[in-house]
C-alpha cells in the first residue's frame, strides 16, 4: 500500500503567506539613498519581535480556548485591567515586588470567571467575553480617569531591556508549547474541539478542562499586561486596545479553525503572529503608517489569506471523501 | 409498457482511479422488493445514490417506465417517483420534523413567503398517520433527536413522495424489533401496491425474509441475483466474500461459563424517566446481554453504568477497583470501557486521525515524569493496535472519517483493548459493518471472555445477543422483566415473549 504523504494544502498555506508577506514587504522597503532593505535592519526586526512577543504571550494562552472550539474575545481588557490594577496596588501599598504577582492574579481571576461561566452556565464563550470586552474597558477607563498615567516603578526597570524581555519570552514560550503540545491539558482541549460529545463518552474531564484553558489564557492575558508595561513603561487607556482582534486573527491566519481540534498547533500562533506584525511594520517603513490606510490595508491582506485558508479547508473536506471510496475499496479487495 | 419499472445498463462509476461501479446491470420489476447485499465498500450504496439523484453515473444509461432517466437531483427523482433514506444521516438538525418530511418542497406550504405552520404540520401528521410510522414531536428540532426518531423522519420523507421506487440503505440497523416490524409492513404494503424497493442491509438473514430477490455486489461488479425462497444465508455470504464462510461466527457453547468473582454491581438503579430500579452483577469473563424495545432503556444502562447519567437513586459499584461509579472520569480511570451506540457523533472524533483516536482513552497510560506525552509513545500504540487490528488505512494519521465502516468500528473498540480493562460496556458494537468484521469483532470478544473482562453486551439485535451472551437481561418500559441463562431455554421466542 502506498504512503501517502500527510502534509495538507490547509497547512501549507499559512507557511506561503507568511513568506509572501515577508518578502513582499522586504522588497517594498527597499531604500535607494542608502541602498539597504530598511526591514532587514538589526534594530527593524528587533522591533518586530519586541512588538510580537505580546500577541504571541497572549495567543499562547487563548489558543487552548480555541482549540476547544471557544473562544475569549476578554483577552485584550483583561490585559488592561491586570496591568492598571496591578501597577496601582504596587503604588497603593508602596510595595513594587506585588505589582507582577498582582497582575497576573488579576488576569488568572477574569479567566477563572469565564471558565466557570462558560462551562458550568453552558453560556457561549463568544457571548460572555465580548459582554467582558464591554464592560471591562469601561472599568479600566474610570481607574485610569482616577488614578492617571501611573509609570512603571525604577525597581521594576530591568524590565525594560530586551534581553530580559526576550529571555522571559522563550521561557514561557517553552513552558506554553509544552504544555499545549505535550500534555493531557492540551491533548484533552483538542479532543473537546473536534467533538465534546466523544470527549464526553470517553471521560475527558470537560468542565475542568474548559476552566483550565480560560484560567490559562487570562493568566498569559496578565502576562501580557507585564509585557505591555515593559513595552510602554507606564499604564494607558490605550492598553490592550484591539489586542482580542490581533490575538485571534493571529491564530486563524496560522491556519487553526475556528472550530479547534487537531487544527490547533502551537507553532502556528507564532506564524500568524509574525504575519500580521511584518504587514504592519511593512507598512510603517513604506511610510503608509497613516492609520486609516495601514488599517484598511491589514483588513484586507488579512481577509484574502483566511479566504484561502478557509477554500483549502474545503477542499481538504472534498480530497477526503474521495479518499474514502477509495479505502473503502482497497479493504474490500483485500478481504 | 415494460414489464421493468426500472433498467441500468452498464452503468460505471469511479471516485479517483478506482472503480466504485463497474459494469452493473440491473433490472427492477414492478411490485418486487430487492435486497443490495455486499461487503463494505462493494458498491452499494454508490449504486443506490445514483439512482436517488446524489450523483451522476460516469457511463452507463438508466431507464425508468422504459424512459432515459437522468436525474439532476434528488428533487429530480422525486419527480419520477424514486426516494432513499440514506445510511449517513439525512436529516437537517435545526429545523423541526415537519420542515424535515417536506424539505425542498415547502413551497406548497408558503403564502408570501412565509411558512404555514399549521398547514405544514397537518400535512406530516397525514404522512406519519398514512404509512403508519411512529410521528416524533412535529415541532421539534431534529438536532436534539435520537438516531432512530430521525430515521422515522426521513422514511416518512420518502414515503411522502409516493415512491414507485422506494431505495432503503442500511435503515434497519438503527432500528429497534417495533420499528423495523412497521419497516417490513410497509415493505409489504408498497409490494401490494405494485411498487417496488431496494432494501440494503448487513443482515443476510433478514435480506432473505424480507426481499424476493437479492442482488450480491462484489468490488463494484454484481456477482450474481438470487431467488430468496431458493437460497440460504450462507449461500449469499459465500457469495459476498468470494469464498466460502463459516455458517456461525456466534458462540457455538451452550453453556453459561463465568468465574466467581463479580467485577460489577448494580443495586436499585433509578434514572429519572429512564430506569427503574436496575439491579444486576457482572462476573469475570461473562457477557451479560440487554435486549429490548426502542423505549425499554437498554442504551440508557451502559450510559449510566459508565457514569455519563444523573442518577437519582441506586448504586454503581465496581468491586475490584473499590469504587462506586458516579462520573465518566473515574470509569476512564478505572479499567472500564464503553462503546456508544452512535459510533459517529458520539465515539469518534472523525476528523481527526486515527492516531489521535485510538490514543484517546489511554492519555493517563501514555503519561511520561511531569506528564509527557510523546507522539512517539502514540504512535506506537496506534501502529501496535492498526497491526493486531488489522485496520486497512494508508498510515495513522489519516483522518478516520478516510476509512470505512468496519475499520471506524475496529478503531472504536481496539482503543479500549489497547487498556487493561476489567469491565467492557459494548452499545450495539456491530451496527453498520459487514459480516467480516462482524465475525471478527466477536471472536476479539470471545478472547476478551477468556481473558476474564466483564462484559455488559447491549443489542438492537437478537440474534447477537443469544449468540454471544452468557445470561441475558429482557427490559421493558425502563426494567429488567426477566433473565434467561445461555443453559435454559435461550431461544428467540422464549425473549419476545416477554420482551413485547
Amino acid at each position: 500500500m502506498k504512503k501517502k504523504s500527510n502534509i495538507k494544502l490547509h497547512d501549507i498555506i499559512p507557511f506561503a503567506a507568511f513568506v509572501v508577506i515577508f518578502v513582499f514587504f522586504t522588497i517594498a522597503s527597499y531604500n535607494p539613498r542608502r541602498g539597504t532593505f530598511l526591514m532587514l535592519s538589526p534594530n527593524n526586526l528587533l522591533s518586530v519581535l519586541e512588538q510580537t512577543m505580546q500577541t504571541i504571550i497572549v495567543a499562547s494562552g487563548t489558543l487552548f480556548v480555541v482549540a476547544q472550539g471557544s473562544t475569549d474575545m476578554s483577552v485584550g481588557v483583561n490585559l488592561a485591567l491586570s496591568g492598571v490594577v496591578g501597577v496601582w496596588t504596587g503604588y497603593a501599598t508602596g510595595l513594587h515586588f506585588l505589582i507582577i504577582p498582582v497582575t497576573l492574579l488579576v488576569g488568572t481571576l477574569i479567566g477563572l470567571f469565564n471558565g466557570f461561566v462558560v462551562a458550568k452556565l453552558k453560556i457561549p464563550s463568544f457571548m460572555l467575553t465580548i459582554a467582558l470586552l464591554i464592560g471591562i474597558r469601561g472599568l479600566v477607563n474610570y481607574i485610569q480617569t482616577k488614578t492617571g498615567v501611573q509609570a512603571l516603578p525604577d525597581s521594576l526597570a530591568f524590565l525594560k531591556s530586551s534581553p530580559v524581555k526576550i529571555a522571559l519570552f522563550a521561557v514561557i514560550l517553552i513552558i506554553m508549547a509544552y504544555m499545549f503540545e505535550f500534555t493531557k491539558i492540551g491533548r484533552y482541549s483538542r479532543a473537546i474541539g473536534e467533538n465534546e460529545n466523544t470527549a464526553r463518552y470517553v471521560g475527558v474531564p470537560i468542565t475542568k478542562m474548559k476552566v483550565i484553558a480560560f484560567a490559562l489564557s487570562g493568566l498569559m492575558a496578565g502576562m501580557g499586561g507585564v509585557f505591555s508595561l515593559a513595552y510602554v513603561g507606564a499604564t494607558s487607556q490605550q492598553m490592550g486596545v484591539f489586542l482580542e482582534m490581533r490575538v485571534i486573527t493571529a491564530i486563524l491566519l496560522g491556519g487553526v479553525l475556528v472550530t479547534g481540534g487537531t487544527s490547533a498547533k502551537f507553532y502556528k500562533i507564532l506564524l500568524g503572529s509574525f504575519s500580521i506584525q511584518i504587514i504592519i511594520n511593512g507598512l510603517a517603513l513604506m511610510n503608509k503608517s497613516d492609520s486609516y490606510i495601514s488599517q484598511s490595508v491589514q483588513g484586507i491582506l488579512l481577509l484574502i489569506i483566511l479566504a484561502l485558508t478557509a477554500w483549502s479547508g474545503t477542499r481538504n473536506l472534498r480530497s477526503g471523501k474521495d479518499q474514502e471510496e477509495v479505502s473503502s475499496k482497497t479493504e474490500s479487495k483485500e478481504a | 409498457m415494460s414489464d421493468y419499472i426500472l433498467e441500468i445498463h452498464g452503468l460505471n462509476k469511479h471516485f479517483g482511479p478506482t472503480y466504485a461501479n463497474r459494469n452493473v446491470d440491473f433490472t427492477l420489476k414492478k411490485g418486487e422488493i430487492r435486497g443490495l447485499i455486499g461487503e463494505n465498500g462493494s458498491g452499494k450504496s454508490t449504486l443506490l445514490s445514483q439512482i436517488a439523484g446524489i450523483y451522476p453515473p460516469d457511463t452507463g444509461e438508466m431507464l425508468v417506465n422504459g424512459k432515459p432517466y437522468k436525474p439532476k437531483d434528488v428533487l429530480d427523482a422525486y419527480d419520477n417517483h424514486i426516494s432513499m433514506v440514506l445510511q449517513e444521516l439525512g436529516v437537517v438538525g435545526n429545523l423541526p420534523v415537519s420542515v424535515n418530511v417536506f424539505f425542498g418542497r415547502t413551497a406548497q406550504f408558503k403564502k408570501f413567503r412565509v411558512l404555514n405552520k399549521k398547514a405544514i404540520n397537518k400535512a406530516a401528521t397525514e404522512q406519519f398517520e398514512k404509512w403508519g410510522i411512529p410521528m416524533p414531536p412535529l415541532n421539534e428540532y431534529v438536532g436534539t433527536m435520537q438516531i432512530e426518531s430521525r430515521k422515522m423522519i426521513e422514511l416518512c420523507r420518502a414515503m411522502s413522495i409516493e415512491p414507485e421506487i422506494l431505495l432503503l440503505d442500511e435503515v434497519t440497523q438503527s432500528l429497534s424489533l417495533n420499528n423495523r416490524e412497521m419497516l417490513y409492513n410497509l415493505l409489504k404494503r408498497q409490494k401490494e401496491m405494485g411498487k417496488s424497493a431496494i432494501v440494503i442491509t448487513h443482515d443476510v438473514e433478514e435480506m432473505i425474509e424480507i426481499c424476493d430477490t437479492i442482488t450480491v455486489l462484489r468490488d463494484g461488479a454484481v456477482v450474481g441475483n438470487v431467488v430468496s425462497a431458493e437460497t440460504t444465508a450462507d449461500e449469499v455470504k459465500s457469495m459476498m466474500v468470494g469464498r466460502q464462510i463459516e455458517g456461525d461466527y456466534y458462540r457455538t457453547d451452550k453453556e453459561v461459563s463465568y468465574k466467581d468473582e463479580v467485577v460489577l454491581s448494580v443495586k436499585d438503579l433509578n434514572v429519572d424517566g429512564e430506569l427503574e430500579d436496575i439491579t444486576f452483577d457482572v462476573h469475570a469473563g461473562e457477557i451479560l446481554g440487554f435486549c429490548g424495545l426502542s423505549d425499554s432503556g437498554i442504551h440508557a444502562v451502559g450510559q449510566a453504568v459508565y457514569g455519563l447519567s444523573k442518577v437519582k437513586s441506586g448504586d454503581i459499584y465496581l468491586v475490584p477497583n473499590d469504587l462506586h461509579i458516579k462520573t465518566p472520569m473515574q470509569s476512564l480511570a478505572n479499567n472500564v470501557g464503553y462503546v456508544p451506540k452512535d459510533r459517529d457523533s458520539d465515539a469518534m472524533m472523525i476528523d481527526a486521525s486515527i492516531r489521535e483516536n485510538f490514543s484517546l482513552p489511554s492519555m493517563t497510560e501514555l503519561q511520561g515524569p511531569i506528564g509527557f506525552i510523546s507522539p512517539g509513545s502514540m504512535k506506537k500504540l496506534s501502529n501496535r493496535m492498526v497491526e493486531q487490528l488489522s485496520v486497512k488505512c494508508e498510515g495513522i494519521m489519516r483522518p478516520v472519517n478516510s476509512l470505512s465502516g468496519g475499520n471506524k468500528q475496529k478503531i472504536n473498540l481496539g482503543r479500549w483493548l489497547a487498556k487493561d480493562l476489567k469491565l467492557f460496556i459494548l452499545d450495539c458494537p456491530t451496527r453498520g459493518v459487514d459480516v467480516g468484521v462482524k465475525a471478527y469483532i466477536y471472536s476479539l470478544m470471545k478472547e476478551a471472555k477468556n481473558n476474564g473482562i466483564a462484559m455488559i453486551l447491549i443489542s438492537d439485535e437478537l440474534t447477537e445477543v443469544l449468540g454471544m451472551a452468557d445470561r441475558l437481561m429482557v427490559m421493558k418500559d425502563g426494567r429488567i422483566t426477566k433473565t434467561i441463562r445461555r443453559d435454559e431455554d435461550f431461544t428467540e421466542q422464549a425473549v419476545i415473549e416477554v420482551m413485547i
